[in-house]
Order: C-alpha cells, then sequence, then structure tokens
C-alpha cells in the first residue's frame, strides 16, 4: 500500500490544522443551528441558505469598497447584518405566526423558505462563480509542522472559540439569554412571568441566523462563492447538531470538530471518500449514542 | 392480584413517590386518594410502566412488573386510562376501541384481512356497556369532554383486562357526568367482575363505591383499609385538615 | 350494511379513470405519455412515503434514499451483472427494504425529530457513496443507457408497465391501509403513549411499517429506471426527499389517495413551471408556504372536509 508511505507525523499535523480551522466554520453555522434548536425547537432547513447569502453579501460589500482591507472587514461586520435582517422580516411576515402550529409545519416552512432563498440568490447574484480576496495580512502562508498553512486559517482558529466565549456569555451572563434559554426549557413559564415569547423566539431565531450569516462571511475568502453552497454546509450542519446533541452549544463545538477532523483525515487517507469519513463518524456515533454525544436540552 | 412494595420515584430532585405501597386483590374496586400533587397519577405511571420505579417492586400475580415495558404489562392483563383524554382523535369512536380489541387478540399485525370484518362484535359489546354505541361512526376528537372519557375507559376494556387502572375517570367532569361515570364503573366492577383501581380527589365520590381506599400524601402511603377505617384514621384527618 | 372492502360507489370512478389511462397512449402526443409515467412513479414514491408519514406519524425524511437504492439495484444489475433483468426488478425492492430495515432499526428507537435527523444523517451517507464512487456507481454522473427488455424500453411501453404496477401496488398499500395492521398504524400516529398502554409493541409496528413503505420505494425506483433508462445520485439527495413530503403534503396525509393527487399536481406544475421559468423552486417555496398557512389537510383532505359530510349522511340512511 503506496499511500501509507507517505502518511508522516508532520503531515498529520498539518491535516489536523486543516481540520480545526474547516470545524471552527462549521462551528460557526452550527452554533447558530443549534440555538435556533435549542429555543425553538425547529431545525431550520434554510440555515444553509442563510449562510449563502452571508457569503454572498461579504461578496457584494467588499466590492463596493473597493475591496482590500476595509471591505473584507465591513463585509466580515455586515453581511450578518443583512443575513439578520432577512430573517428577520421572514420571521415577523410569516413564521411568527406558526409558533402554535405542529413542529412538522414549522420545519415545512424552513424548507419553503430554502427553496425561496435559494432562487432568490440565483436573481440577485446570478449563477456565476465569485471571490473575494482577504486583506493583504491574510494571504499565502505559514510553515507549521514543515507544511504550508494557509495564514487565514490561522485567524478562523482564532474567530471560532471567539464566536464560541462570545455566546456562552451572552446565553449565560445576559438577561435576554438566560430568558431565551429558559423558552427552551419551558415556553410556559417564560410566558406566564409576562415575557412576550413570540419576540423570545423572533430574536433566538435572528441570532441564529446572525451566526450563519457570520459563517457565511467568514468562509467567503476561502471558496469558490456559488449557488449550491447551501446544500453541502446544510446537511453538515444537520449531522453535526444531531451527533453534538440537539440545542447544545458545546455540542455543536463538538461535533464541528468531529466533523471537521475526520474530513481533513479522510482527504489524508481515502481522498476519494473524504466525504464519507465524517458520515461514517455519525453514523457510528449515532449508533452508540442515539441522542448525541451531550445531553441536549430537550 | 396486585402488590406494590415500597417504590420509589424521582424526577430530577423532585421526590414524586418516595415509599408507596398498596394491594389489590381479585375482584375488589380499591381508590387511592390524595391532594394534587400526592403522587397519584406517578403511581400509576409506575404500575403500568409508562415510567420505570427506582427502587420497589410491582408483584403482579406472583411476577414483578416493574421492569417491564407498557404493552407487555398491558398483555399480562392490566390496562389502564388516563387522566387527560388519551384517545385517537383522528379516528372514529368505533375504530379507537377495535384497536385495543384487535391487540387483545393480537391481530394487529395481520397485513391483508379487512379489518372492518374483525373484532366487530366485541368492539360493539364493549360500546354498548358504556353508552357510546349511538356515536360509533363520529371522529373521536370531536367528542365532548365527558364522552372522551368515557372512550377512554372503553379502550381500556378493549383489552379484556383483569384489573383496570383509572386515573381520575372523572376529571373535569360536572356532578351528573360524575355520577354517570361512577355507577359504570360500579356496574363494571359488579357485573363483569372486573378489579378496577381507580384515583380520585374527590373524598366523598370514593367513599360510596370504594372497597378498599389508599390515602397517599406527598408521595408516600398514608393508610391502606376499608372506608370506615379510613373516614376514622387520624392521620387522614390531619393530612387533609392540617396538613402533614 | 357490511360490504366489501371495495365500496362499490367508488368503482364507477376508478374504473372511468382506469378505462382512460388505458386509452390515453394511442391519442396523445408522446411527451405526454412520458409526463403521465412519470407521474406514475413519482405517485407510488409518494404514496409509499405516506405509509410511514400520514398514516404511521413518523419523520420519514430521507425516503428518497430507498427510492434510489432500488433504482440502483436495478441499474447496476443491468449494466455489471449478465442475471436476467426480472432478477434485478425483483431485487430492487427486496435491498430497498433491507436498508430500509437496517436503518429503521436504528431510528426506531429514537423519537421524532431524532428519527428525522438519524435518517437524513444515514440517507445522507449513502448519498455519499454514490456520489463519489466513481468506478461502482458513475459518481456525480450516474449511470446512463441502461440495457431494458424491448417490450419496456418504449416511452409507451414503459408507460403500461408503470401503469401495471401502480395499481397492483396501490390495491396492495389499499389492504394494508384497511388491514388490522393499517389501523393500529393510524392509531399509533394519533397516540404511541395510549398503544403501548393497550398492549401494541409501537416500535415493532413502526418498524414493519418503514420496512412496507421502503419495498414500495424500491418499487418505484425500478420504474424510475424503466421510464428514465438511467440513475444518478440526486435521487439519494435530501432536497429531494422533502420535495416527496412536499407532495403529501400537497395531497393530504391523512387521506389514502391524497399522495397520488400532490405528485400529479407537482409533476404538471414543474414540467408547465419549468418551460416558462427556471426558477421553479421558488415557485415550489411559494406554494409549501400558501398549503402550510391556508391548506394544511391537503387538497384530497380539503375535498373531503367540504364534501365528506355529505358521504357521511348517506351512509347514516345506510344504516336506518
Amino acid at each position: 500500500m503506496d499511500f501509507v508511505q507517505t502518511i508522516t507525523l508532520s503531515a498529520l499535523c498539518s491535516h489536523l490544522l486543516v481540520g480545526l480551522s474547516r470545524a471552527m466554520i462549521l462551528f460557526v453555522v452550527t452554533s447558530g443551528m443549534s440555538f435556533v434548536l435549542g429555543v425553538l425547537r425547529v431545525p431550520n432547513v434554510a440555515h444553509g441558505s442563510l449562510y449563502m447569502i452571508g457569503a454572498f453579501a461579504a461578496f457584494s460589500i467588499s466590492n463596493l469598497f473597493g475591496g482590500g482591507s476595509t471591505g473584507f472587514w465591513l463585509a466580515l461586520i455586515l453581511s450578518p447584518f443583512v443575513v439578520a435582517l432577512v430573517s428577520l422580516i421572514a420571521e415577523r411576515s410569516l413564521f411568527c405566526h406558526l409558533y402554535e402550529r405542529e413542529h412538522l409545519m414549522l420545519l415545512l416552512f424552513t424548507f419553503a423558505l430554502m427553496l425561496i432563498l435559494g432562487d432568490l440568490v440565483k436573481m440577485v447574484w446570478g449563477a456565476d462563480y465569485r471571490s473575494i480576496m482577504a486583506p493583504e495580512y491574510f494571504r499565502g502562508s505559514v510553515t507549521l509542522f514543515d507544511a504550508p498553512f494557509p495564514r487565514y486559517n490561522l485567524f478562523l482558529l482564532v474567530m471560532g472559540p471567539l464566536v464560541a466565549v462570545g455566546l456562552w456569555l451572552f446565553s449565560n451572563k445576559t438577561k435576554i439569554g438566560k430568558i431565551a434559554r429558559a423558552a427552551a426549557v419551558d415556553r410556559e413559564m417564560v410566558g406566564a412571568i409576562g415575557i412576550n415569547v413570540s419576540w423570545v423566539f423572533a430574536f433566538a431565531f435572528v441570532l441564529g441566523c446572525f451566526l450563519a450569516g457570520l459563517g457565511g462571511a467568514l468562509v467567503a475568502p476561502t471558496v469558490s462563492i456559488t449557488i449550491g453552497m447551501d446544500h453541502d454546509i446544510i446537511i453538515e450542519a444537520f449531522l453535526i447538531v444531531t451527533i453534538g446533541g440537539l440545542g447544545n452549544m458545546w455540542g455543536a463545538m463538538v461535533g464541528s470538530l468531529i466533523f471537521g477532523i475526520t474530513q481533513s483525515f479522510g482527504i489524508l487517507f481515502l481522498p476519494q471518500f473524504a466525504i464519507v469519513f465524517p458520515y461514517l463518524a455519525v453514523v457510528i456515533i449515532l449508533i452508540w449514542r442515539p441522542t448525541g454525544i451531550l445531553k441536549s436540552v430537550w | 392480584m396486585l402488590r406494590v412494595k415500597g417504590i420509589h420515584k424521582s424526577f430530577e430532585d423532585f421526590k414524586a413517590v418516595s415509599g408507596a405501597n398498596l394491594t389489590v386483590e381479585a375482584g375488589q374496586l380499591v381508590a387511592v386518594i390524595g391532594p394534587n400533587g400526592a403522587g397519584k397519577t406517578t403511581l400509576f405511571n409506575l404500575i403500568t410502566g409508562q415510567l420505570k420505579a427506582d427502587r420497589g417492586k410491582i408483584i403482579f400475580k406472583d411476577e414483578d412488573i416493574s421492569k417491564l415495558p407498557p404493552y407487555e404489562i398491558c398483555r399480562k392483563g392490566i390496562a389502564r386510562s388516563f387522566q387527560i383524554a388519551n384517545i385517537f382523535p383522528r379516528l372514529t369512536v368505533f375504530r379507537n376501541v377495535q384497536v385495543s380489541v384487535l391487540s387483545q387478540q393480537r391481530k394487529s399485525v395481520r397485513l391483508f384481512r379487512p379489518a372492518e370484518t374483525l373484532a366487530v362484535e366485541e368492539t360493539n359489546t364493549i360500546l354498548e356497556d358504556v353508552g357510546l354505541s349511538d356515536k360509533a361512526d363520529a371522529t373521536a376528537g370531536s367528542l365532548a369532554h365527558g364522552d372522551q372519557s368515557t372512550l377512554e375507559i372503553a379502550i381500556a376494556l378493549g383489552n379484556k383486562p383483569e384489573l383496570v387502572v383509572l386515573d381520575e375517570p372523572t376529571a373535569g367532569m360536572s356532578p351528573e357526568e360524575t355520577a354517570a361515570t361512577m355507577e359504570l364503573i360500579r356496574r363494571l366492577a359488579g357485573s363483569q367482575g372486573l378489579t378496577i383501581l381507580f384515583c380520585e380527589h374527590d373524598m366523598e365520590v370514593v367513599f360510596n363505591v370504594a372497597e378498599s381506599i389508599m390515602v397517599m400524601h406527598q408521595g408516600i402511603t398514608i393508610i391502606q383499609g376499608g372506608p370506615d377505617e379510613v373516614r376514622n384514621s387520624a392521620r387522614v384527618q390531619e393530612c387533609y385538615l392540617g396538613g402533614a | 350494511m357490511s360490504k366489501g372492502i371495495f365500496s362499490l360507489k367508488s368503482f364507477g370512478p376508478i374504473a372511468a379513470l382506469l378505462i382512460a389511462l388505458v386509452i390515453l397512449p394511442s391519442i396523445i402526443p408522446r411527451f405526454y405519455i412520458y409526463i403521465l409515467a412519470v407521474i406514475f412513479v413519482t405517485a407510488l414514491l409518494a404514496m409509499s412515503l405516506n405509509m410511514v408519514v400520514g398514516h404511521g406519524g413518523l419523520f420519514q425524511f430521507h425516503h428518497g434514499a430507498f427510492y434510489g437504492v432500488g433504482a440502483y439495484t436495478v441499474a447496476l444489475m443491468l449494466t455489471k451483472t449478465s442475471l436476467p433483468v426480472w432478477v434485478g426488478f425483483v431485487a430492487a425492492p427486496f435491498v430497498a427494504a433491507f436498508v430500509g430495515l437496517l436503518i429503521g432499526l436504528f431510528c426506531v428507537r429514537l423519537t421524532r425529530l431524532y428519527f428525522g435527523m438519524l435518517q437524513i444523517s444515514l440517507g445522507s451517507l449513502i448519498w455519499a457513496i454514490a456520489f463519489r464512487w466513481y468506478s461502482f456507481t458513475g459518481g456525480d454522473d450516474g449511470i446512463h443507457g441502461i440495457p431494458l427488455p424491448s417490450l419496456i424500453s418504449s416511452t409507451t411501453g414503459a408507460y403500461y408497465f408503470g401503469l401495471i404496477l401502480l395499481i397492483i401496488s396501490l390495491i396492495v398499500m389499499f389492504l394494508i391501509f384497511k388491514s388490522p395492521f393499517g389501523a393500529t398504524l393510524q392509531a399509533i400516529r394519533d397516540n404511541p403513549e395510549r398503544c403501548e398502554a393497550i398492549g401494541i409493541n409501537v416500535r415493532r409496528h413502526q418498524l414493519i411499517a418503514i420496512v412496507i413503505a421502503t419495498f414500495f420505494a424500491g418499487i418505484a425506483g425500478v420504474l424510475f429506471v424503466v421510464v428514465e433508462g438511467s440513475v444518478f445520485p440526486d435521487l439519494l439527495f435530501w432536497v429531494f426527499s422533502l420535495e416527496i413530503f412536499v407532495m403529501c403534503l400537497l395531497g393530504g396525509w391523512f387521506t389514502f389517495a391524497g399522495p397520488i393527487l400532490g405528485a400529479a399536481i407537482m409533476i404538471s406544475l414543474r414540467t408547465f413551471a419549468g418551460i416558462y421559468t427556471e426558477y421553479w423552486t421558488m415557485i415550489l417555496g411559494i406554494m409549501l408556504i400558501l398549503l402550510i398557512f391556508f391548506l394544511p389537510e391537503g387538497v384530497w383532505g380539503y375535498l373531503v372536509e367540504k364534501f365528506g359530510f355529505q358521504r357521511k349522511k348517506s351512509l347514516e340512511k345506510e344504516r336506518q
């Protein structure tokens, strides 16, 4: 077997780093999905579409400000808000009227949203491939473990934990975060103490979508931005939140790490079937622990 | 027939049942009473397997059933009704009971016989017994509250049980409906020779019907005995009047 | 009062429809024959999904996986082996049902949404394999030009083959729907906890339902190969599975024949919308939102609700 010889310790380490940086993107996206799952108990099928909109918005904003450093940072900051706005409109105009209905209807609504947003993106941005450049200082690579490692990925490795800490502080230390968590456990109770549950849900939904947009903006410089991005990410996001434990933010972290790392090791060992490894990991985990590794909030 | 010995069940840090004992002899009409939150429903859920006990034994006809799943407990001969009408809302009243009869006859996995021709007589007999014959074709979800509760009991009867466990069969009923339901229970116990275990929070209802009464308070069995014995028990009065 | 399982009243319209379907190919253009054949395939698929979703109340989110498994089984057996054609045709539903059993075994341990999520995961694993295993499944290109017997390789031949298989399948499904098993399954949908309490082994029933439904999905997969002469991984993609879900919703979950109507509407809409616009998915999305808000019982369910009481009245008359 000739491929065994090519695997060295340094190759393992550098693939681990690649996997980690991929996991950070996945985490930013899935933490948002997990948040929505935790509070509304609905898997947001449109989450991937919002991620895609985040990436396209980043492209447009970055171009608007002439690319470069300013364009990049403005895109990173503004496109999540664009996505949040889109989701807020969808939530307040239609979605919020469904909270009393069965969960299946909520889920199917997000599916409808996915279908509509997918075509909207096609109308606005067309079917071409787009790309944006990271600022000068994030381009190129550094040498780590005898292998080149993109500088931008180092940035991702910082952003992931930052988002995790931010989200943790938000949901444990702020009042609205605590209310949202309480609503996840017992919505009648929260309603009973005079809080408008519908707005809590709106807030949770928009925050989740904001994170999807942030994930899209973060991923934008590393991939070609195109329609179809939504389909690729959403199924991964589903799997990650399922193995992590539905609605558990740290579960999303654990799931993302497993997914990112198995994928990059898969590329190392069996490139053609790299895509299969994370799925296999998911299957094994779910057979071992059908409700995910960490405790679901449900 | 049924013996519950020192059963315990907690949810997180709340002790719902902590040391309940109960004896039901064949043919008896036994009531469990206690204020709201005494653990009556939890006790019933433990007996019929919806919940698993942390500790203690439940013996039914010389066999420990505390570890069995609900459907096996049912097949041993214990059927139950639920406090909040727990019916099949989209099916007809007839079908609601028929499904139960089919299950009892072990015919529910048959794939290629029309259900219309099976278990019809048995189902109609039960509907007649409980007085729902005229509503057999109605969709169960559209029934009035009292009728749904009656249907609850009819579904339980479909299993041809030896022991019927009824969780507050008169919950939310008007006084007339309550009287009718109690009459039904008395009749089932009398003419059909069923053993019945039911719970109630209204004491008056119970003392008229039950042969044996178990009193629960904060998850603990205080006493079990005949109506007079219970009525005169100092501890029961303490619980109900003074609080323990 | 007691009547046969197929009531005489509905016999007339069904017979008329059947005769029309038999005659149609000789009077309509080939393109429409093809569209009708596609509707047959999709209708069978939607019907099989509705057995577990509408009648069983299970969140079968990745039904397309079993359809794809059936189609790929036929395609691979016809292109990679020299076995007689019928062996592939017969094997496909059984392979699909076997995969259904395997996946079902894991899924029925879980409730509702977890069931659905796990099924999407496992189904996507199959998709990933079909998508990537170029040397075996043809990867994202799929397998084309599958050799079919001359009798069914023409559009008209495929049409009649599809029609016959659809009718046989529908009869079997209807028998199951009306059987004690069907009744019990609907009871489980309405209230699984209560079913446990009346002595029904809920998980076993759900598993049997999944196996039967995936068997029929496998038959639909066979039909797909007969009609299209090719397979591709999109069949196994989860978005398609949700589209079948929408067909069931569109037709009406709680009715028997609703999904046929749902599939017919969807396929026709897609075909004719596709002529005028490239934004078919948006139309589908808007349609789905309208359904959720205004017709949650589906088209057929709405019709039954609206005109159904007349039928009930006539039933009462029969009783007297």
